[in-house]
């Protein structure tokens, strides 16, 4: 689906990251490890167009792309959810709903598709809450949500359940299999065991700036 | 005149819906309002473009834009008049000491409080909205809206000290207004006056509004915060 011949990024002087001959999948879960400050949460940032580096020879369902300027192609395939997702200080179903607004979807089509990820995060009673009176996992769920809503082919995970722990955590899990199911290539960058051993999850290694395949 | 027969009469003068008073008072709003509705959205604008980009000069224009804020009002208004003055560049729009000058000083005045405001307010903004946005898809346009929405209270606090600016200058509006009583003498040129002039009821009784102006328009500010603190804690 996402082919990368070479993608590098300095901080300076300072290599960072330097992948060759990246490739992801469709509807595959990946999971992203490294030591802290290998540049995980930047190779995602940078594939989804909210941080620059330079890259050779991107190609999306083999049709050659580049990332800067970020093409409205990948930015309407490619979904970004941040570590700790930030919320809008609106209700819970416009958070979620914020997307499809941004697409121009319409707004009875939007309403549905709305509802339907909601049922799936298990959100719907907060629907009209202030993302401010979340948890952290209830944040997570709705930043998934409002991630999922928008039918993402390739969908950018940063540690999707750092600071979660107990039940809050497990919900998470639960939720990963099921976007791959739905058609979405998942790639989570994180630390997290049981998200790392989760069945069916490739595993991809950064080390020294390269990606290992393992 | 004593001090307590100054303060019986200004109320008067106010109950009494004294028209020269409350002439006045309708100039210096109405100049404040349509100077603030013009300068605002350009500010708005104007702080987010600053706070969002990279440019060359970027520290400068910064720069430039707080040192505007301490700008006497009075050196405004010896520019203005010089502009508008009959040999001036604007001279052939004949707004001296008439209600459009006093506006465009307003605008000038307002203009660096909204800028520096609004550019503090998005700049101190979760850079995490502006990228949740985009990386859902959102056009600039609806970055914009959308993080301007979230730092909508800030914006109003400048929108409300611009307004404290404005209505409170005194220096522009007289030079540029000429304090011509019915037309262009606004709150604080007509305290001057009178108080230049020993009549203090008309002074207190303009000053009394200016304070309900002021205390109006911040605990307005104050009841929109306090239902969006109140929202925040609702758990």
């Amino acid at each position: 689906m996402l082919h990368i011949a070479r993608l590098t990024k300095r901080y300076g002087a300072l290599p960072l990251l330097d992948v060759h001959d990246f490739l992801l999948e469709g509807a595959t879960a990946y999971v992203l490890t490294g030591m802290n400050g290998a540049g995980k949460s930047t190779l995602l940032r940078v594939l989804a167009g909210l941080a620059p580096a330079e890259v050779q020879d991107a190609a999306f369902d083999g049709v050659p792309v580049r990332l800067e300027p970020y093409p409205p192609a990948l930015r309407r395939a490619i979904v970004y959810v941040h570590q700790h997702p930030v919320m809008f200080s609106t209700s819970v179903a416009d958070n979620i709903g914020y997307g499809l607004r941004a697409r121009g979807v319409p707004r009875a089509e939007a309403a549905q598709a709305v509802e339907e990820a909601m049922d799936w995060a298990g959100v719907l009673h907060l629907r009209r809450h202030k993302p401010a009176t979340l948890s952290g996992g209830e944040k997570q769920r709705v930043a998934l949500a409002r991630a999922k809503v928008l039918q993402p082919r390739l969908l950018l995970l940063d540690e999707p359940t750092a600071s979660l722990d107990g039940e809050a955590r497990e919900q998470v899990l639960a939720l990963i299999p099921t976007l791959t199911h739905a058609g979405s290539t998942v790639v989570m960058a994180c630390h997290d065991r049981d998200l790392i051993n989760l069945p069916g999850v490739q595993r991809l290694k950064l080390r020294d700036g390269r990606i290992e395949s393992r | 005149m004593t001090l307590l027969d100054a303060v019986v009469q200004a109320f008067h003068l106010l109950l009494t819906g004294d028209p020269v008073l409350w002439r006045i008072v309708w100039v210096s709003l109405s100049t404040s309002i349509l100077g603030l509705a013009i300068a605002a959205p350009l500010a708005v604008l104007g702080g987010y473009a600053i706070a969002m980009s990279q440019f060359r000069g970027r520290r400068i224009v910064i720069w430039l834009v707080q040192a505007a804020l301490s700008l006497p009002t009075v050196l405004i208004g010896l520019l203005l008049y010089m502009m508008l003055s009959r040999h001036g560049p604007m001279g052939g729009l004949q707004w001296l000491f008439s209600q459009p000058g006093i506006v465009v000083g307003q605008v000038i005045i307002a203009l660096p409080v909204l800028l520096a405001f609004t550019l503090a307010a998005v700049q101190a903004a979760d850079p995490r909205l502006a990228e949740t946005a985009i990386a859902h898809g959102a056009s600039s346009w609806r970055v914009m809206a959308t993080l301007l929405f979230e730092v909508r209270f800030g914006v109003m606090a400048a929108v409300i000290s611009g307004f404290g600016r404005v209505i409170s200058e005194v220096g522009c509006a007289m030079m540029v207004g000429g304090n011509i009583a019915g037309e262009t003498r606004t709150i604080t040129t007509a305290i001057a006056l009178e108080t230049s002039k020993g009549e203090f009821a008309q002074g207190i009784a303009l000053g009394l509004v200016l304070v309900a102006i002021a205390l109006a328009m911040n605990g307005a500010l104050m009841v929109l915060q306090g239902d969006a603190h109140a929202a925040r804690g609702r758990a």
